[in-house]
């Protein structure tokens, strides 16, 4: 995966169904993901900036459900 | 502790990778060596009950991303047995391994009837722990069979829930109504009352439960009636994995004792499952793995300039036509305030208070964030 991220870009994506609102994601990434007050999340950034991979890979580690994917895309 | 060139982590399930993260986000650049007992990637639990048990979830959905960018060295499918503090060695059944900084999140092993002598025929007893017990139970759910599970706690709960999904006839036995312990009165009758509505037969037998042998089936007996089934499954709680630390000369009951910081000792840490906090009840959820994972990285590499771990207990199940968070420390057994929500169509968001002051609050069918909840429950 890194190689990829210093070539392409990283984009998160959340999958709607799967999402269960716990917010432990929100616990360790809150710029980049933010559990509004009815309980749904919204992604703050399409595209994860490398500062901010770690981040994001603990937010995707977080999720008791897998609601959330890192995946490369194409610059 | 940040002289430490290299730290072994036992336990590869959510504690110990989150451990793992930490330590680098916390700047340790050694070498880190991961060690789980099972041979496959590591893995979400959570769903091992629910969605993954109904067939719903693949292997992959399940599965917890890579950890190639931490530059972490994985070793799945070895199990430690003993742990000698002088030598700083892991005792593995191939080579040892040695640590200047040693993290233990072995989590636990499914409690058995055998454990508590309830099971005098030595039968194999049907458990779920782990994913490949979860393929197991999955091949005994099929429709129109009859499953007894024993226990009526989150986990047993789970199952009955997704067996009478499946189309079988479920009887649960438990020692009180649905999770009381964890849940109280008030919630734990609202379980009874879907679980009876999704077609599954609740028993109460405060003295438990016993598996017998009827030629090569099993029977469970209870005080007052005997349950033929063709399956049976027992979800009677958890024990902590610390049988490979008995000679170890480290305190192991009610779990590992760990202090404020998620430490064992100055170079030793613990997180999730296997731990008991200052000696309290341990907390074998998702929440406590994750915080405590955090806790013990810091006290590992910056020790009493870490911060101290706050315990806020959470946790959340579902069940039947049910979703329930839960933050508080213990519910209490009488009748809560209703916040928000219309039981009519189960939405809810209630709190107990003890003496004027909250203590405990569950959202049902409705999400709200951690905090939220645990500000209702009057945790900051």
């Amino acid at each position: 995966m890194p190689e990829e991220t210093q070539s392409g870009t990283t984009v998160l994506h959340l999958n709607e169904s799967r999402c269960e609102g716990y917010g432990f994601c929100e616990e360790r990434a809150a710029e980049l993901v933010r559990l509004d007050e009815d309980g749904h999340l919204h992604l703050l950034v399409d595209r994860v900036a490398p500062e901010q991979l770690d981040m994001a890979q603990k937010a995707v580690r977080s999720c008791p459900v897998a609601a959330l994917r890192l995946e490369s895309a194409g610059a | 502790m940040t002289a430490s060139r290299r730290i072994v982590i036992v336990g590869a399930s959510i504690a110990g990778i989150t451990a793992a993260e930490e330590l680098r986000a916390g700047g340790f650049d050694g070498t880190i060596t991961l060690i789980g007992d099972e041979t496959e990637q590591p893995y979400s639990k959570p769903p091992l009950s629910k969605a993954f048990l109904a067939g719903e979830e693949t292997d992959d959905d399940i599965r917890l991303p890579d950890l190639d960018h931490l530059g972490i060295d994985l070793i799945v499918g070895m199990t430690a047995h003993g742990l000698d503090r002088d030598r700083r060695r892991v005792l593995l059944d191939g080579d040892d391994v040695t640590y200047d900084g040693l993290v233990i999140a072995t989590g636990a092993r499914a409690a058995t009837l055998q454990d508590r002598g309830r099971n005098p025929d030595g039968l194999d007893e049907t458990v779920l722990r782990t994913a490949d017990d979860a393929r197991a139970l999955r091949s005994l759910l099929v429709g129109g069979h009859r499953l007894t599970v024993i226990g009526g706690g989150i986990l047993g709960m789970e199952i009955a829930s997704t067996a009478a999904a499946a189309g079988m006839e479920v009887t649960v036995i438990g020692t009180t109504t649905p999770m009381l312990a964890a849940l109280g009165q008030y919630v734990s009758q609202l379980i009874l009352d879907r679980a009876i509505a999704a077609g599954v037969m609740y028993t109460v037998a405060p003295e438990g439960a016993v598996l017998e042998a009827v030629g090569r089936r099993k029977r469970v007996r209870t005080a007052d009636q005997t349950i033929e089934s063709d399956a049976v499954v027992t979800a009677v709680g958890c024990v902590p994995n610390v049988a490979w630390l008995r000679d170890s000369g480290l305190a192991v009951s009610p779990g590992l004792i760990v202090d404020e910081r998620c430490r064992v000792t100055s170079d030793i840490v613990a997180a999730g499952d296997v731990v008991s906090l200052q000696g309290a009840p341990r907390t074998p959820h998702w929440s406590s793995a994750l915080a405590q994972g955090r806790a013990a990285a810091a006290a590992l590499l910056r020790g009493d300039d870490s911060a101290p771990h706050v315990a806020r207990p959470y946790f959340w199940t579902h069940q039947f036509d049910l979703s329930l968070k839960v933050a508080g420390e213990r519910i209490p057994d009488h009748d809560p305030e209703l916040l928000d929500g219309d039981l009519a169509d189960l939405t809810a968001l209630w709190r107990w208070s003890t003496d004027d002051r909250p203590v405990a609050a569950v959202a049902l069918n409705r999400p709200i964030s951690i905090s939220r909840l645990h500000a209702h429950a009057g945790q900051a």
